[in-house]
C-alpha cells in the first residue's frame, strides 16, 4: 500500500519542473520520507527489496537537487550523507545510475570548493579516483576539478569563462556562480594589492570582472583603496619592522638558553 | 674443479672442511645438514647411504662423516617450532613480553620450511589426546586440512635435540602428558597455521580460521597473550585484503572486518594492551586507506592515541599512514614531518625494503608539493634507484619548471603513479611547476613581458599569466611588481638570505631534531628488572665491609696487601 503511494510520489517529484518553489517540493519530500520510514527503507539493509532501494535513492536525489536550487547547503549535505550508503551498494543489488550520481557528487565537490573546505574536497576526490572512475572525463565531475585546478594556479579568467552560461554542465551548477565570483574577486583584489603599485580605473574593471567603473569605485572603497585621478592606489602595508626585529632577537635568545639547558641535562 | 656451476657449493664446502682437520662436533653436523637440504632431497631414514652421484667424492665424504648426527629437516622444523615453547613458558613465568617476541621472530626463519604435514606432526606431538585444549588442537588440524591426524602421538627419538635436553626422551614424553599446555602455545600454533595458510594462498580458509582464533583470544583475556594476539589480528586483516572483491571495491571483506577490529581496539585500550592497540590502529588506518575513506581515517586518528611505547615497526607504519592522510588533506608540513620520521624509523634490513621505498616515494611527492626539491642523493641509493626512477624524472621537470615535460611524464608513468597511490597528489603539482617556472624567470630577467611568460610556460593567455603572476607575488613565491599598462613584470633585487631569520630557523630545526633523538634514545634504554635493588644490597654490603675494615685497620691487624685483595673482590 505504502509502496504504491511512494511510487506515485516519486513520479510526481520527478515530473516537477525545476522552477517549482521549494516549500512545495519539500512537502512532497517529507511525505515520501515518512513513507520510507514506514517501509523501513530510510537506510539500506540486506533485507530491503531492490525496487524500494531504487525508490529511496530517487527520493534523496530529488531532495538533494531541490535543496541546491533553494541554496540550502545544509539540507543538501544531509541528503548527500543519506545517499552515500546507497551508492556503496553493489550494482547487483541496486543498478547504478551513474549520471545522476555524478551530478550529485559534482555538486558536492563544488559546494566544498566554495566553502573553502579544500581538505574535504581532496579526500572526496581521492575516494572517487580510487573507485576506478576516470573523473576528469566526466562532465559533472570534471567541472569542479578543473575549477579547483585553475583556482589553485591562479587562472581566474578561465574560472570566469567556465561560469558563464552555456559552459556550466547543468543549471544546478550555476547556483554556485555567485559565490565563486565573489570568491575570485576577493582573491584577485588581495593579489593585486601586493602585485601592483597602482592601477588605472578603466582596466581594473576588466581585471575584477565588474560591469561599470562605478562598481569598481564601490569595490575599491569596500577594500579601503584610495582612488585618485583615475588611478587606484593601494595602501602600502608598512609593518612594524622594529617589532619584528625585536621578536627575532628574543627568539634567538630563547633558543640559545634552551640549548644551554638541554646540554646541561645531557652532560 | 667446476667453475660457476650450481654444484660448486658442496665442493667448496667439502674442500674447506677437508683442509682443516676439525673434529666432527655437533656444529659441523648441523652445517652438513643444512647443506644437505640444499643439495640432496631429504631422506627420512638416518642411514649413511651415499647419494647416487658417487663420482662426487667430496659430497660422499661429507655424508659419511656427518651421517650419524644428521637430523631430518622435517624433524628439525618440528623441533624448531617446539623450541619456542620454552620461550613462551618463560614469558608467562617471568611476565616478560620479550620472550614472546623472540618466539614470534623465529617464525620468519621457520616459515619457508613449513608444510601442513610438519605442522600437523608438531601439533600431534605436543597435544595429548586427553588434554583440555585438545579441542583447540583439533580445530588447528582442521584449519590446515589435516584433521585425520591423531593427537598425542609419541615424539620420536629425535626429541633429544629438543629445548629441554635434561630429560630423556621417554620421560620427556610422559612429562608432556601431565603438563598442561598453556594457551600461549595454542595461539602460537594458531599463528603458525595462519602463516601457513597465508603462504599457501588459502585466503578464505585463513579468514575463517582467524575469526575463530580471535574469538578464542578474546575469551582468554591473558596479558601474556598481548604480543601474540597483535600478530593474529595482523594476519586476520591480511586475509581479508586478499579475498575478492579486492579493495578499493566497497564490497570488499576489509569493510566487514572493521567492527571486529574496532572492538579489538576498544578492548586493547581498556586492558592497556599496547601491542594490540598499536597494531590494530595501524591495521584500521590501512583498512580505511585501502578504500580511500580519508575522513574516517582522520577521525580515527583524532579519536585515538597511539601508544608511545609501541614497537618501532608499528610506529613507522603508523607514521606512514598518518603522513598519507595529511598529504591528502593538504597539510603538507605535518605530512612531511611524519613521513620523514617514518623513513628514518623504517628498518634498514633488506626485508623491509618495500616499506622504505613506498614511504620515500610519498615523501618525495610531499616535498615537491611543499615547494622543496628533494636531495639528489636519495635517488642514488642502490636499493632505491630503479624504484624511484619515475619520481626522479618528475623532480627534474618540477625543478626546471617545464610544464610540457611534466605533463609528458605524468602521462607516461600514470600507471606507476596510480599503483603507488600518488597519482592524485602528483596532479596537484601542476601549480608548483608553474610557480617554479615563474621563479626561474624572475631570477633570470629583471624585466619580462607577460606575453613571454605566457609563451614560455605554455599558459593559455596573457590574462591568465597576469593573474598567475599576481598570485605568485602574493604567495611570496617571487619578489616582483606588475605593470598593467605596459604589460610586464619587474623583479625586485634579491635580498641576502643570511640577513633573514631563515638560517637561524634551519639551525634551530636541526638542533631540535638532535635533542629529540637524544631523548628518545635515553627513553629506549632498557634495564633488567629489580637490578637496582641488587645494587643497593651490594652497596650496603660494601659499606659494612668497609666499616669492618676500617675498624680492623684501626686495630692494626690488617696489612695493605689484604686490603687491595678485598677491594678487588668487590
Amino acid at each position: 500500500m505504502a509502496d504504491r503511494q511512494l511510487h506515485t510520489l516519486v513520479t510526481q517529484l520527478k515530473s516537477l519542473p525545476p522552477s517549482t518553489p521549494f516549500p512545495e517540493t519539500s512537502s512532497l519530500l517529507s511525505r515520501a520520507k515518512l513513507l520510507l520510514l514506514q517501509l523501513s527503507a530510510l537506510t539500506p539493509s540486506p533485507s530491503t527489496p531492490p525496487q524500494l532501494l531504487a525508490l529511496a535513492r530517487d527520493v534523496y536525489e530529488a531532495g538533494a537537487l531541490a535543496s541546491i536550487r533553494a541554496k540550502d547547503s545544509e539540507s543538501f549535505t544531509r541528503y548527500v550523507s543519506q545517499l552515500t550508503p546507497f551508492y556503496e551498494l553493489p550494482s547487483s543489488v541496486l543498478p547504478a545510475n551513474n549520471s545522476e550520481r555524478n551530478k550529485i557528487t559534482g555538486l558536492r565537490l563544488l559546494l566544498l570548493l566554495t566553502q573553502g573546505l579544500y581538505s574535504e574536497f581532496h579526500s572526496e576526490l581521492e575516494q572517487l579516483s580510487s573507485s576506478g572512475f576516470v573523473v576528469e572525463q566526466d562532465k559533472y565531475l570534471g567541472y569542479p576539478i578543473k575549477l579547483e585546478r585553475w583556482l589553485m594556479e591562479g587562472s581566474y579568467d578561465r574560472v570566469w569563462k567556465a561560469m558563464k552560461k552555456g559552459e556550466v554542465p547543468c543549471e544546478e551548477f550555476g547556483v554556485f556562480s555567485e559565490i565563486l565570483t565573489y570568491q575570485i574577486r576577493s582573491e584577485i583584489a588581495s593579489s593585486s594589492e601586493r602585485a601592483y603599485p597602482s592601477l588605472p580605473l578603466s582596466s581594473t574593471k576588466s581585471l575584477l570582472f565588474l560591469d561599470s567603473e562605478g562598481a569598481v569605485i564601490d569595490f575599491a572603497r569596500s577594500r579601503g583603496w584610495v582612488v585618485k585621478d583615475g588611478q587606484i592606489y593601494f595602501p602600502t602595508a608598512q609593518e612594524a619592522e622594529a617589532g619584528e626585529q625585536q621578536d627575532f632577537s628574543q627568539m634567538v635568545i630563547e633558543n640559545t638558553l634552551g640549548y644551554a639547558r638541554q646540554l646541561e641535562t645531557i652532560v | 674443479m667446476p667453475g660457476k656451476t650450481p654444484d660448486k657449493e658442496p665442493v667448496e664446502n667439502g674442500g674447506y672442511r677437508g683442509g682443516k682437520p676439525k673434529p666432527k662436533g655437533k656444529k659441523t653436523a648441523k652445517e652438513g645438514d643444512d647443506e644437505m637440504t640444499v643439495v640432496v632431497p631429504p631422506s627420512k631414514k638416518q642411514s649413511s647411504a651415499p647419494p647416487p652421484n658417487d663420482a662426487d667424492g667430496d659430497v660422499a665424504m661429507d655424508e659419511a662423516g656427518d651421517g650419524e648426527a644428521k637430523v631430518d629437516p622435517v624433524v628439525q622444523t618440528v623441533n624448531d617450532i617446539k623450541s619456542n615453547f620454552a620461550l613462551l613458558d618463560r614469558a608467562v613465568a617471568l611476565f616478560d613480553a620479550r620472550f614472546s617476541l623472540r618466539a614470534l621472530r623465529s617464525i620468519s626463519s621457520i616459515r619457508k620450511r613449513l608444510t601442513p604435514d610438519i605442522v600437523a606432526k608438531a601439533i600431534s606431538e605436543t597435544y595429548p589426546a586427553s588434554s583440555p585444549s585438545a579441542g583447540a588442537a583439533k580445530q588447528l588440524l582442521a584449519a590446515i586440512g589435516r584433521s585425520d591426524v591423531a593427537l598425542g602421538r609419541q615424539p620420536g627419538t629425535e626429541m633429544e635435540v629438543d629445548s629441554e635436553p635434561k630429560a630423556a626422551s621417554p620421560k620427556n614424553g610422559s612429562k608432556k602428558e601431565v603438563k598442561e599446555i598453556i594457551p600461549e602455545i595454542d595461539v602460537f600454533f594458531g599463528i603458525v597455521a595462519q602463516v601457513l595458510l597465508h603462504d599457501t594462498k588459502q585466503w578464505q580458509q585463513g579468514l575463517e580460521y582467524s575469526q575463530a582464533l580471535i574469538e578464542r583470544i578474546q575469551s582468554l583475556n591473558r596479558r601474556t597473550l598481548d604480543s601474540l594476539s597483535a600478530k593474529v589480528y595482523f594476519y586476520y586483516s591480511l586475509f581479508a585484503e586478499q579475498l575478492a572483491p579486492q579493495p578499493p571495491s566497497p564490497q570488499s571483506p576489509v569493510v566487514s572486518i572493521r567492527p571486529t577490529l574496532l572492538a579489538a581496539l576498544r578492548t586493547a585500550v581498556l586492558r592497556k594492551d599496547v601491542d594490540t592497540q598499536a597494531s590494530v590502529i595501524v591495521l584500521l588506518l590501512r583498512n580505511y586507506l585501502l578504500t580511500s575513506h580519508i575522513s574516517q581515517a582522520d577521525l580515527l586518528v583524532s579519536h585515538t592515541q597511539f601508544p608511545e611505547n609501541a614497537a618501532n615497526n608499528q610506529v613507522a607504519r603508523y607514521l606512514y599512514y598518518l603522513g598519507r592522510v595529511r598529504a591528502v588533506q593538504l597539510r603538507y608540513t605535518e605530512a612531511h614531518e611524519h613521513l620523514v620520521a617514518a623513513t628514518r624509523k623504517a628498518p634498514s634490513s633488506a626485508c623491509a625494503l618495500g616499506f622504505s621505498q613506498t614511504a620515500t616515494k610519498l615523501l618525495l611527492v610531499v616535498e615537491l608539493l611543499m615547494g622543496d626539491i628533494p636531495d639528489r642523493a636519495t635517488f642514488r641509493q642502490p636499493t632505491m634507484e630503479v624504484a624511484l626512477h619515475p619520481y626522479f624524472l618528475l623532480v627534474q621537470a618540477v625543478r626546471v619548471g617545464n610544464l610540457e615535460d611534466f605533463e609528458n611524464i605524468i602521462s607516461q608513468h600514470a600507471e606507476t603513479f596510480r599503483r603507488d597511490g600518488t597519482y592524485t597528489l602528483i596532479l596537484r603539482l601542476r601549480q608548483n611547476v608553474i610557480k617554479t617556472g615563474i621563479r626561474m624567470m624572475s631570477l633570470s630577467y629583471s624585466r619580462i613581458s607577460l606575453r613571454d611568460i605566457c609563451i614560455r610556460l605554455h599558459l593559455g593567455s596573457e590574462e591568465s599569466a597576469e593573474y598567475i603572476v599576481a598570485k605568485a607575488i602574493r604567495d611570496g613565491v617571487i619578489e616582483a611588481t606588475l605593470d598593467r599598462e605596459k604589460g610586464f613584470m619587474k623583479s625586485k633585487e634579491v635580498g641576502d638570505v643570511y640577513a633573514t631569520r631563515e638560517p637561524g630557523e634551519a639551525f634551530h630545526e636541526r638542533i631540535r631534531a638532535c635533542l629529540a633523538l637524544h631523548d628518545e634514545s635515553v627513553k629506549a634504554m632498557r634495564f633488567p628488572m629489580n637490578q637496582h635493588r641488587l645494587e643497593l644490597k651490594n652497596a650496603q654490603e660494601a659499606r659494612e665491609r668497609e666499616r669492618e675494615m676500617a675498624k680492623e685497620i684501626q686495630e692494626g691487624d690488617l696489612d695493605e696487601d689484604d686490603l687491595g685483595g678485598d677491594f678487588e673482590g668487590m
